[in-house]
């Protein structure tokens, strides 16, 4: 058994992607890099014996998936129901928020033109964005940003797969400076809120110590 | 872009029939003027624009209200652009074009428009391919609870009925040795009895089976085992010579049998 044969295996059995982590599960001799090398190794294998499927990197996982041409074949099946298309708005709003997260509600009505909250609302009950900080300004917004459930959903590795920041002059001209984003906070752990921010949420000490951000701070 | 934009040939500008609600909002409709007149999104006739505009929206209010405060705030956005480049500027600012603000948002909406193109193109790519669990499997049938209607007695007499399998019999055959051991040995012994060495070969050529020379060449070495004979080979695939045992005198008395 070889780690090829393993990762095959594992990604044979699964429905959904996988990360490397994960499919290191799998065997103590597995690692990122050879789980890298596997996927390259089957793909090639697959694409020289004309296989109908190949591994795809979504986000950050892989997954077995058929290549497109056969779609027509498989779409004569209608048992599954599939993902249902975004509306043009959700696009836009995904559009705007893949380029400028963390962004607020306000924002994101300014650049469209148009109030956005019922769209934000269907973005987040698809899990295609999330709420991942908070704002510095008046009330603390609430800031979204997009997570691996769009990745996985437009079939991206990762944002790089969005045309390039040189392509698109405007968009990033003002794009939230860095430090910015660093200075806003992490979410409290609040209902319907998933913090997916690097920062580590305060705990006692830092309470305790007074090194924690004021709530109250501006 | 469809045909929502028709042109009266007598006065180009201001007969633009829009279908309201084919945009996202006032600055799709914007671009929407704009691209369709060719104009240069740096050098907007505001005037002119904003009276287009205005046109389009005309039907909106009452409809549908909502969408209405957008496309009227972008209206009054565009008055106000265009009061601000009537007033004579102050000096240095010059180079500020009232214009600049709504200039920078439409290019941004433009662009945002068109990743939202690509998104959308993605997402179609994306759901031409497909992962395991995609057909469904197929539903069992159900199973149904159905009432035992026999009794105890029934099922005994049913397994009485039921005549258990013959015991399978085993036959083994075995095999019977055509030659004896014992009479090998007995003719090793009773040759060494005359001669003190005899040759392997000359004990074997009087049979022809193989299994005689097999079974004397056990013989042979069980009497080794016994020493009652010694074996001899000069060398590989040479002669093998018995000899009498080791005391060929006191083989007799070592062994009441014989």
């Amino acid at each position: 058994m070889n780690p090829t044969q393993i990762v095959e295996a594992v990604l044979f059995a699964s429905e959904a992607p996988l990360n490397a982590e994960e499919i290191a599960r799998a065997d103590e001799a597995l690692n990122e890099d050879l789980i890298e090398e596997a996927v390259q190794e089957l793909n090639a294998a697959y694409s020289e014996s004309e296989r109908a499927f190949e591994i795809r990197e979504l986000g950050e996982g892989y997954q077995l998936l058929t290549r497109a041409d056969f779609a027509p074949y498989l779409e004569r099946f209608d048992t599954i129901p599939r993902p249902s298309r975004l509306s043009g708005p959700a696009l836009e709003t995904l559009a705007i928020i893949a380029y400028r997260q963390p962004i607020g509600r306000i924002e994101m009505e300014y650049i469209r033109g148009v109030s956005s909250s019922g769209v934000i609302h269907t973005l987040q009950d698809r899990g295609l964005i999330d709420v991942v900080a908070r704002g510095e300004g008046l009330g603390r917004p609430l800031l979204y940003g997009t997570n691996q459930r769009f990745l996985e959903h437009f079939g991206f590795r990762s944002l790089d797969d969005l045309p390039r920041p040189e392509e698109l002059p405007v968009i990033l001209r003002d794009r939230t400076p860095l430090e910015d984003l660093e200075r806003s906070e992490p979410v409290e752990a609040a209902e319907s809120v998933k913090a997916e921010v690097d920062q580590p949420e305060p705990g006692v000490d830092d309470v305790l110590s007074g090194e924690a951000g004021d709530p109250a701070g501006d | 872009m469809d045909l929502a934009v028709t042109e009266s040939p007598l006065e180009r500008e201001d007969f633009l029939v829009i279908d309201i609600e084919r945009f996202q909002g006032p600055l799709d409709l914007l671009l929407h003027l704009i691209s369709q007149q060719d104009i240069d999104v740096f050098e907007i006739p505001v005037a002119r624009i904003t009276r287009q505009f205005l046109t389009a929206i005309e039907g909106i209010g009452a409809r549908d209200l909502d969408n209405a405060g957008e496309f009227i705030e972008m209206a009054a956005g565009l008055i106000h652009i265009k009061a601000q480049m009537l007033l004579p500027r102050h000096g240095e600012t010059e180079d500020e074009d009232p214009r600049a603000e709504l200039v920078r948002r439409l290019l941004e909406y433009e662009q945002i428009r068109d990743v939202s193109q690509l998104l959308a193109s993605a997402e179609a790519e994306r759901a031409r391919r497909f992962g395991k669990g995609f057909l469904e499997p197929r539903p069992r049938p159900p199973m149904e609870e159905t009432l035992l209607e026999t009794t105890w007695e029934d099922v005994f007499g049913a397994a009485l009925l039921v005549t258990p399998p013959d015991p399978v019999i085993r036959t083994h055959l075995v095999a019977t040795r055509p030659v004896a051991m014992e009479d090998k040995m007995n003719l090793i012994l009773g040759t060494l009895d005359r001669v003190r060495r005899i040759e392997f070969s000359r004990l074997v050529r009087p049979f022809k089976s193989r299994t005689h020379g097999v079974m004397t060449l056990l013989a042979g070495l069980e009497l080794t085992r016994r020493r009652r004979v010694k074996l001899r080979q000069v060398e590989m695939f040479s002669e093998l010579w018995l000899y009498q045992g080791v005391e060929g005198s006191a083989e007799g008395s070592e062994d009441k049998g014989s």
